[in-house]
């Protein structure tokens, strides 16, 4: 034991040791840091805490009182359409995630595999049809939407936006699967091939596996895109059955009939805490694919 | 062009008897064939009895063609071809008369099974189980006690279980196979199989040699132009046919019948929803029926001319098929047979056949809106021509940029907020995001993973929820108004003075956007090699030479394409103005009655076009806006990685 004390007390960083200014410097970074984290933290514990207190009504109000109560949730959960909006948010961002992992890998793999005519335009023309921001379109997205459904019924206006998600998405991605696959070396490629692997083997069975974080990556952002957006389920979506988690809170502090701001605190912090949850999770795959992928908006 | 050529008339004379012989040939070889058919043995498997009639044709030609070998490069080829045939099919017909044969016999010891024997064995295994299973859990017991004692680690133990359960389990299977049952209906399936596969591959090599042959052997015809490319271009398909190349030329059938009789008739205006195709581009439904919307005419007319564009590809794309294919049989080059087709398809066509389904999704989800944004530009549809309106020329750009009218004089001034938004609110973002990632990563500084988590959060929440609380905490009685009036005594108005929401817009981005820019900062921090710093600090460097020098530069450098985005990104920022204060305050004097004095040029749209209906000044403001938007994200693409180190 005394022989470990003694060798607490030894200076064994092989930093040098703080000078004074330096350790003043110190605690001005802490001091920034933490007044950061605190700016950070406060607006959302004040979320959390709206959300559970019930001397609240239809208002927010900051003031000393609280009671716990899960009256908000209850609110949430009976009065609104929370659910249902889950639902809808969930169904469209899964098929956007399953429809834009299905064509971006095909495209992300032909652009960077194969020589073909047209490759350097096309590139560039998806390029610059990317910066095109999806809004662009609005106007006609209705009227598409009216024709579509007047010939198929069965066309829903979620199915619209689910195609524009995806859309919207291709150009971007397949520049992001591009890039990662061609970091992969091509002699694998070759080697499966004199093996006998056809294109679509060679893919599903040697460049899938490897290039899985990128995709997981893709399919992760196609996926939280529907529960980001506010634009083009508000235009799109009108009757508040099909609504979107971010339209369908909207409504909880727009509109006059449906004012209730403790409830959308409450809708908030259960949609906030999954996505959460994921980022924190993944933080790292997350940073890399920004840093490897290209300009995300 | 004949073969042997010194001879030329005695050659001619024979050539046109072994046309007239080979006529005869294969007539008689059409009824031999169907005779042959029929004397086969009726139980063989059908592929065998196929293969067994193309050996019966091959060997029938083969004699035929032996005497005009030198005659005809056709006969030789012809000769050559069933020769290959007669040596190979002989052995993929026997295996599979082999094997089947073997199935057959397994058949019939199937029923020959002793259910008695088989009830025996039921229990022996029952035994063999129970006996197995006895004993890994002794074995486990064993293991458990070695981990109480210490000996072993936990991460061993598990090893060692699961190896244990593996063992087990290939025991049971091995035993399992005892059972004849078993083993009779395994042998059967794998015999199967092996049939399937085998054949496939021996076609497979069967084929490619074929084409081989194909390769070597030339082909000879009289016309020395081609004619038919020319003749057939409007026909996709039919070209292909006067080739032999059939199932590809019914390929390019349906090429045929998609111009014909569905882009063609669409962009004439049959069967179109309301429109009248291209010529609806013209008209925009003026003089028409009451429910007819000029907006759905023009869309329709896009459609059309991209349907139109699509089949001048195909026709271009056949006519060049037939072409290359002609000219190179009057070279004396084999046309492709269906098999060299589909493997060549397989390898050259794939980037087209991949590429095709995001083509169509981009073609009617991006292409076919933004093309009719631009046209709407040029028209004057507003809250009065809603239904019908028609072509105004570049009025619109017009009233824009001399600042006229109902949208001109705002458009200046949103242009001039927008811009003072983008540039101060992601230079904010940039500037927070950068120094807390510089502090974070201070060797000294502790407790990192936390800062991270917590640094990480605003970009984390959903930035519609942010927003909105936000909005509703600086609303006069929300929590924050209520909290600087409680500390310093300041009456703030956020949600209707001009200036406070600006300020309080921009530093909001400043919140949400500096999450991003230190995620992103800090993976590149940590990237950057710390013999770099060991260096300039023998140098006798001092700490700001080390960021001004080192760090900043391999930041900025690697992030700029990112930071060029982020940019773009709040340049259309809708969410954060529309949900904060939906645009507002409203300065109707200034800002007439359609926009907010914090409406972006984004928001400025939206209320344009999808509040108010004023979608013909609308859609040149978003012309506007994506051409600006484009030639800055083009910067920032070029420099980009997946640009820069493009294969091509």
């Amino acid at each position: 034991m005394k022989l470990l004390r003694k060798k607490e007390k030894l200076y064994l960083s092989d930093k040098r040791p703080l000078s004074i200014t330096g350790k003043i410097l110190l605690v001005i970074t802490y001091i920034i840091l933490i007044s950061w984290a605190i700016a950070i933290l406060w607006p959302l514990f004040q979320m959390v805490l709206s959300a559970f207190n019930g001397k609240q009504e239809q208002y927010l109000m900051l003031n000393d009182q609280f009671t716990f109560s899960l009256k908000h949730f209850e609110y949430l959960f009976n009065n609104t359409l929370f659910l249902q909006w889950t639902k809808n948010t969930i169904l469209i961002a899964l098929a956007t995630a399953v429809l834009t992992l299905l064509i971006v890998s095909l495209t992300g793999y032909a652009y960077s595999r194969y020589r073909f005519k047209g490759k350097k335009i096309s590139l560039m023309a998806m390029m610059l049809i990317q910066a095109i921001p999806t809004f662009a379109g609005i106007t006609a997205y209705f009227t598409m939407y009216s024709v579509i459904s007047s010939i198929n019924p069965g066309f829903t206006r979620q199915m619209m936006l689910v195609l524009i998600y995806t859309g919207g998405g291709i150009a971007n991605n397949t520049f992001i699967l591009k890039g990662y696959i061609d970091s992969i070396s091509t002699e694998l490629d070759d080697a499966a091939k004199i093996d006998g692997c056809s294109n679509l083997q060679v893919y599903r069975l040697i460049i899938m596996p490897i290039a899985r974080p990128m995709l997981a990556l893709i399919a992760l952002w196609s996926f939280i895109g529907p529960f980001m957006d506010y634009l083009l389920p508000k235009v799109l979506l009108t009757s508040p059955e099909t609504y979107t988690l971010a339209a369908g809170l909207f409504t909880l502090i727009n509109d006059v009939r449906t004012l209730n701001q403790p409830a959308f605190a409450a809708g908030g912090l259960l949609t906030a805490i999954p996505v959460v949850i994921l980022f924190i999770a993944l933080q790292k795959e997350l940073v890399s694919g920004l840093a490897e992928g290209s300009v995300k908006g | 062009m004949i073969k042997g050529g010194s001879e030329l008339i005695s050659n001619d004379i024979e050539l046109k008897k072994f046309k007239f012989e080979e006529k005869k040939f294969l007539k008689t070889l059409k009824a031999n064939k169907k005779k042959f058919k029929n004397s086969l043995d009726k139980t063989l498997p059908y592929k065998a009895k196929k293969l067994k009639v193309d050996l019966f044709l091959a060997q029938e030609k083969s004699q035929f063609y032996k005497d005009y070998v030198a005659l005809s490069y056709d006969a030789e080829f012809e000769y050559e071809q069933s020769n290959l045939l007669m040596e190979e099919l002989p052995d993929i017909i026997h295996n599979i008369i082999d094997r089947t044969l073997d199935i057959e016999k397994a058949l019939i010891e199937k029923k020959n099974i002793d259910p008695s024997r088989e009830r025996k064995f039921k229990k022996e295994f029952k035994e063999f189980k129970k006996e197995h299973k006895a004993f890994l859990k002794e074995e486990k017991r064993k293991l458990r006690e070695k981990r109480r004692k210490g000996s072993i680690s936990k991460k061993a133990q598990v090893n060692e279980i699961n190896i244990l359960k593996q063992k087990y389990k290939e025991k049971i299977i091995l035993k399992s196979y005892e059972s004849q049952r078993k083993t009779n209906k395994e042998f059967i399936k794998n015999t199967r199989h092996e049939i399937k596969e085998n054949t496939k591959i021996n076609l497979k090599i069967l084929n490619s040699n074929m084409a081989d042959i194909r390769r070597k052997i030339p082909i000879e015809v009289e016309k020395t132009k081609p004619k038919v490319a020319y003749f057939t271009f409007l026909f996709p398909g039919i070209g292909q046919m006067f080739n032999k190349q059939y199932k590809k030329g019914f390929i390019f059938l349906l090429a045929s019948l998609f111009i014909y009789l569905i882009a063609i008739p669409y962009a004439l205006g049959f069967g179109n929803y309301q429109g009248e195709g291209i010529r609806g581009l013209i008209t925009l439904a003026e003089g028409g029926r009451r429910i007819d919307k000029s907006l759905i005419f023009m869309i329709e007319g896009i459609i059309a001319i991209f349907l139109v564009i699509l089949s001048l590809f195909l026709l271009y794309f056949s006519f060049k098929d037939v072409l290359k294919v002609e000219k190179d049989t009057i070279k004396g080059v084999r046309p492709n047979n269906w098999f060299e087709t589909k493997t060549y398809l397989s390898e050259e066509g794939f980037p087209y056949v991949a590429n095709l389904p995001a083509l169509i999704v981009i073609i009617f989800m991006v292409l076919v809106p933004v093309t009719t944004t631009i046209l709407l530009s040029f028209t004057g549809m507003d809250p009065q021509h809603q239904s019908k309106f028609s072509w105004i020329g570049i009025k619109n750009y017009k009233m824009i940029f001399l600042g006229e009218g109902l949208a001109g004089s705002v458009f200046w001034l949103t242009l001039g907020w927008t811009l003072v938004w983008t540039l101060l609110a992601t230079s904010l973002a940039i500037f927070i995001g950068f120094i807390l990632a510089l502090l974070v990563n201070n060797d000294r500084v502790k407790g990192k993973t936390i800062f991270r988590t917590i640094y990480l959060l605003p970009w984390a929440v959903p930035a519609f929820i942010s927003i909105m609380f936000f909005s509703i905490m600086l609303s006069p009685n929300g929590a924050i108004s209520q909290l600087v009036n409680n500390i310093w005594g300041l009456e703030m108005s956020v949600k209707t003075n001009t200036t406070q929401t600006r300020i309080a817009l921009i530093l909001l981005q400043g919140w949400l956007g500096s999450s991003y820019i230190f995620l992103l900062s800090t993976g590149v921090l940590q990237a950057i090699p710390s013999d770099l710093y060991e260096a300039s600090e023998m140098d006798g460097a001092t700490t700001w030479q080390k960021l001004r020098h080192i760090t900043l530069p391999i930041v900025l450098f690697q992030t700029a394409p990112l930071l060029v985005g982020q940019y773009v990104f709040n340049f259309n920022n809708f969410s954060i103005i529309y949900l904060f204060n939906g645009g507002g305050p409203f300065e109707p004097s200034k800002y007439g009655n359609l926009a907010g004095s914090s409406d972006l040029l984004i928001s400025y749209i939206y209320k344009l076009t999808i509040e108010n209906q004023y979608q013909g000044i609308g859609a040149a403001i978003t012309v506007f806006v994506s051409i600006a938007v484009m030639l800055v994200s083009f910067l920032g693409y070029r420099s980009s990685k997946a640009f820069k180190e493009e294969r091509l």
